[in-house]
C-alpha cells in the first residue's frame, strides 16, 4: 500500500509515502504531529498531484537539511513548505499541511537505511482507511492546484499539471 | 622553391618578410610610436611608413641576400586603416610592376592564422585573434575561415588602448596592452561588468564603467596603487571572457586546439588560455614575436595563395575593408 | 557531499564550456545534469559570482518559457553549493544541428521540410522574445527537436540558458537573433535562404518584431563596418 523510494543523492534515506482516507482524526493527528508524536509529515492531499511532487520536496529537504540550510525547524516542515510555490512558511502550512476537518491526509515518513521500516504505529494512528499511493490523483483538487501554483492553460500545452508544480517548486528559492 | 616577399603596414607597424618555403629569410620592422595617451592618427602614421617603407624593403632584401628577380610573388595586406595601407599597398604595386612579378592581396588576419599555423604546426586550430581592430574567434570549415565569435561592440585592443589614455601615464612603447601587463601586479577583485553573448562578447559597456571609475579614482588622488591592481581586474575580466568564447567555439567545433594570434596575444592572455586548455584536454599554440604585424605572415599566406594558384590583377589591387570569411581558402583541404 | 558522488557514478554525456552535462536516474526519472564547475582560468571570485548567477538565470528563464508555453525542460531540482541544475531528459530528441546536417546530406526534398522546421525556430524565439526572455546563446545545438507520439509533428525544445537573462529592449532581441544568425551561417554553409526563412516567420509572429529587426540589421552593420585595423 504504501510507496518506499530511495534518494539517489542520499543513498541512506529511505522516503516513504502513506496515503489515507475517510480519516476521522485529522485535529487529533495534528496535534500529535504538533506534539512531535508522530515521526513524519502529515500533508493535505487534494494538493497532490502525483507522488513525485511528494519525492521532489522530500528530497530538497534532505539536501537542505544536510547543507544546514533549512528554512523550517524540521524535516517534516520543510518537506511541507518545500510543496509551496511560495517562500511564506504561514501560507505553506495552511495549503499544504492538514486542517482539523480534513478527511484524508498522506504522511510522509524520511527514514535512515539503517532503521527498521515500520509504519504499524502511523497506521494504527490514523482512523481512516489506507489505499495505495498510486490513487492520490483520485484525490486531488486540480482546479485548487491550478490557481494556487497559477498554472496557465498554455503552460498545460507543454507539459502536465505536474511538470508545471514541480518547476515551480524547485526553482522557488531564485524567484 | 618558391619565394614571396610579404608587405604589411595596415597599422602603425610596417614590415616587409621575405618567405621561401616555409622558411623566414627575413623580416624587418619599424613601429610608429605616439607619446603616451595619445592614439596613432591615419595620416600620420602613413607619413611614418612613407618615410621608413624603402628602408625597410631593402633590409628585407639585403638580409636575405636576395636580388627582386629572385622574388616569386609580391603580397601585401589588405583590410585595415586607409591611409597607411595605401601607402603599403602603392609600394607593393609599383615593386611588382618594376620587377614584372604578380602581385597578391593577402587578408591581414589569415596572415596572422597561416603564419601561426607554420611557425607552430597547430593542424586546425581555433583561433582567437586578439589585435587593435579585432576580435575574432575563427574556426576553419569548407574552404572558409569562418568567424564563430567576436566583438559586437570595439576590439579588446582598441578597449586596451582606450583605457592606457584614461590613465595618461601609460606609454605606448611597445604597446599600451604590453605596459598595463606590466603593471597590472594588484590583487583586490573589482567587479566589472562581464558580457558574453553566445560565442560574442562586448567590450564598450566595461570601458564606460572603467572610464567613469578610473576618473574617479584619478580626481580624488587615490590613483597610483590603485591603477595597478584596477588594471590588473580590467585584463582579469576581458581575458576570461575572451578565454570563455574560444572554449564555447572549441566546443562548438569539436576542437582540440587553440592559435593565439594578433598583437595583444600577451602572457597573461596564454597563461589563462593554457589552464584552460588543460581543463579540456586540448593544445595551446602562441606564436610570441610572430604574433606582432610583421611582413613574414603576409608572405606566407601569400605563398599558400600563390602555390594554389591565386593572384590578384592590377586593376583588382584597390585597397578594400572586407571581411576573414570572405576569402575563399584555395590552399587547403 | 553527496552531489559529487553522486556525479561520479552518472554519465557523463558532454564537456561543454563552463558545464559538464551528465544523464542519470533522479528520483526514479531519466534526468539530465547540469554541472557548472569551478573555471580555474579565472579570479575565484568572479568565477564563483557568473557561475551563481547563470545557474540562477538558466532556471528563472525556463520556468518563464515554460509558463508561456515555450517548451524546456522541467526543472526537477537545483543544488546551488555545487551548482548543478536537474532535469528532464528530452527523450526521443535530436538537436536542430544535427538535423540540418543530416537533411543537407540526403538531398531529397529536404528543402521544404527545412524551411518548415525555419518557421517553427522563428514562431518559437518570437513568442520567447515576446515573454522579454533573451536566451543569449542560441545555436542549433541548443535546441532540441522532440519527436511526438505516433505521427503528431515533433516539438521543438529550447535548452541551455546559462546566458540567457530578461529583457524588453530591441537591442538585445536583436543581438540574440544576430548570435543565431552568426552560428547558424557557421555551422550549417549555405543555409542563408533557411534563415531567411526564420527571420520571416520570427518577424510575421510577434507584433514587436519591427524594432528588432531593426535593431538585428544595425548589429550586422556594425559589424561590417567596424574597422579592421591591426
Amino acid at each position: 500500500m504504501h510507496l518506499t523510494q530511495e534518494l539517489e543523492l542520499f543513498p541512506d534515506v529511505r522516503v516513504t509515502q502513506l496515503l489515507f482516507k475517510e480519516v476521522k482524526n485529522a485535529a487529533e493527528l495534528r496535534q500529535s504531529a504538533v506534539d512531535g508524536k508522530i515521526n513524519g509529515a502529515l500533508i493535505n492531499p487534494t494538493m497532490l498531484v502525483d507522488p513525485f511532487q511528494v519525492l521532489v520536496a522530500a528530497n530538497k529537504a534532505v539536501c537542505f537539511q544536510k547543507n544546514g540550510k533549512m528554512k523550517t525547524r524540521a524535516l517534516s516542515s520543510e518537506i511541507i513548505f518545500n510543496l509551496s510555490p511560495t517562500n511564506k512558511i504561514s501560507d505553506a502550512f495552511k495549503r499544504f499541511g492538514i486542517s482539523d476537518g480534513d478527511d484524508c491526509v498522506m504522511v510522509v515518513v524520511v527514514q535512515d537505511k539503517s532503521e527498521t521500516p515500520c509504519f504499524d504505529d502511523i497506521v494504527s494512528k490514523v482512523d481512516g482507511c489506507q489505499i495505495p499511493v498510486k490513487d492520490i490523483s483520485l484525490l486531488s483538487d486540480h482546479m485548487k492546484i491550478k490557481k494556487l501554483y497559477k498554472v496557465t492553460p498554455q503552460e498545460e500545452k507543454c507539459g502536465t499539471l505536474l511538470d508545471a508544480v514541480v518547476s515551480r517548486m524547485a526553482t522557488k528559492d531564485v524567484l | 622553391m618558391t619565394v614571396v616577399i610579404g608587405f604589411e603596414g595596415s597599422a602603425n607597424k610596417i614590415g616587409v618578410g621575405i618567405i621561401r618555403d616555409g622558411e623566414v629569410l627575413s623580416n624587418p620592422r619599424r613601429t610608429y610610436i605616439t607619446p603616451p595617451g595619445q592614439g596613432f592618427l591615419p595620416s600620420d602614421t602613413a607619413r611614418h611608413h612613407r618615410a621608413v617603407v624603402l628602408t625597410v624593403l631593402k633590409e628585407a632584401l639585403d638580409q636575405a641576400g636576395l636580388q627582386p628577380a629572385d622574388i616569386d610573388c609580391v603580397a601585401y595586406t589588405k583590410p585595415g586603416m586607409g591611409a597607411p595601407l595605401v601607402t603599403v599597398a602603392l609600394v607593393a604595386r609599383t615593386v611588382a610592376q618594376l620587377w614584372g612579378k604578380p602581385l597578391l592581396g593577402v587578408n591581414h588576419c589569415i596572415g596572422h592564422i597561416e603564419m601561426g599555423r607554420l611557425i607552430t604546426r597547430a593542424n586546425n586550430p581555433t583561433v582567437l585573434y586578439v589585435s587593435g581592430g579585432n576580435t575574432q574567434v575563427i574556426a576553419y570549415s569548407e574552404r572558409r575561415y569562418r568567424i564563430f565569435g567576436e566583438t559586437i561592440d570595439i576590439a579588446v585592443g582598441n578597449c586596451l588602448d582606450r583605457f592606457a589614455r584614461v590613465l595618461k601615464q601609460i606609454s605606448n612603447d611597445p604597446s599600451p596592452g604590453y605596459n598595463i601587463e606590466q603593471m597590472a601586479k594588484g590583487s583586490q577583485y573589482v567587479e566589472l561588468p562581464y558580457t558574453v553573448k553566445g560565442m560574442d562578447v562586448s567590450f564598450s559597456g566595461i570601458l564606460s564603467y572603467i572610464e567613469e571609475a578610473a576618473h574617479r579614482l584619478l580626481t580624488s588622488d587615490q590613483c597610483t596603487a590603485e591603477d595597478l591592481c584596477f588594471s590588473l581586474q580590467w585584463q582579469e575580466t576581458l581575458f576570461s571572457m575572451l578565454v570563455e568564447i574560444t572554449e564555447r567555439a572549441m566546443a562548438h567545433c569539436g576542437s582540440q586546439e587553440v592559435l593565439i594570434v594578433g598583437g595583444v596575444g600577451n602572457l597573461r592572455l596564454q597563461e589563462m588560455m593554457a589552464v584552460m586548455c588543460e581543463e579540456r584536454g586540448a593544445k595551446l599554440f602562441a606564436t610570441d614575436e610572430f604574433c606582432i604585424d610583421n611582413g613574414a605572415m603576409i608572405a606566407q599566406a601569400g605563398w599558400e595563395m600563390f602555390r594554389s594558384g591565386q593572384v590578384t590583377e592590377l586593376e583588382d589591387s584597390w585597397v578594400t575593408q572586407y571581411r576573414t570569411d570572405e576569402v575563399e581558402v584555395t590552399w587547403r583541404p | 557531499m553527496a552531489v559529487p558522488e553522486f556525479l561520479s557514478t552518472a554519465e557523463l554525456l558532454k564537456q561543454g564550456a563552463e558545464a559538464r552535462v551528465y544523464r542519470a536516474q533522479f528520483l526514479g526519472k531519466p534526468a539530465i545534469v547540469k554541472e557548472r564547475f569551478p573555471k580555474r582560468y579565472r579570479h575565484s571570485v568572479l568565477d564563483e559570482k557568473l557561475t551563481h548567477r547563470r545557474t540562477v538565470q538558466e532556471v528563472r528563464s525556463i520556468l518563464r518559457c515554460r509558463k508561456a508555453g515555450i517548451p524546456a525542460p522541467v526543472v526537477y531540482f537545483v543544488d546551488y553549493t555545487s551548482n548543478c541544475i536537474f532535469m528532464e531528459e528530452i527523450l526521443r530528441s535530436t538537436t536542430v544541428r544535427d538535423h540540418i546536417v543530416g537533411a543537407q546530406q540526403s538531398d531529397a526534398g529536404n528543402d521544404v521540410e527545412l524551411r518548415l522546421l525555419a518557421q517553427r525556430v522563428g514562431q518559437t524565439l518570437a513568442k520567447m522574445h515576446d515573454e522579454d526572455v533573451i536566451h543569449g546563446d542560441l545555436t542549433t545545438s541548443n535546441m532540441l527537436l522532440r519527436r511526438g507520439p505516433q505521427d503528431k509533428e515533433s516539438e521543438l525544445v529550447l535548452i541551455d540558458f546559462g546566458l540567457s537573462y530578461i529583457s524588453a529592449l530591441p537591442e538585445d532581441k536583436g543581438v540574440d537573433l544576430y548570435v543565431l544568425e552568426k552560428a547558424f551561417l557557421s555551422t550549417h554553409p549555405n543555409t542563408e535562404l533557411v534563415f531567411e526563412e526564420l527571420l520571416k516567420s520570427y518577424a510575421a509572429s510577434s507584433k514587436r518584431s519591427p524594432a528588432v529587426i531593426k535593431k538585428l540589421e544595425e548589429v550586422r552593420l556594425r559589424g561590417r563596418k567596424r574597422s579592421m585595423v591591426g
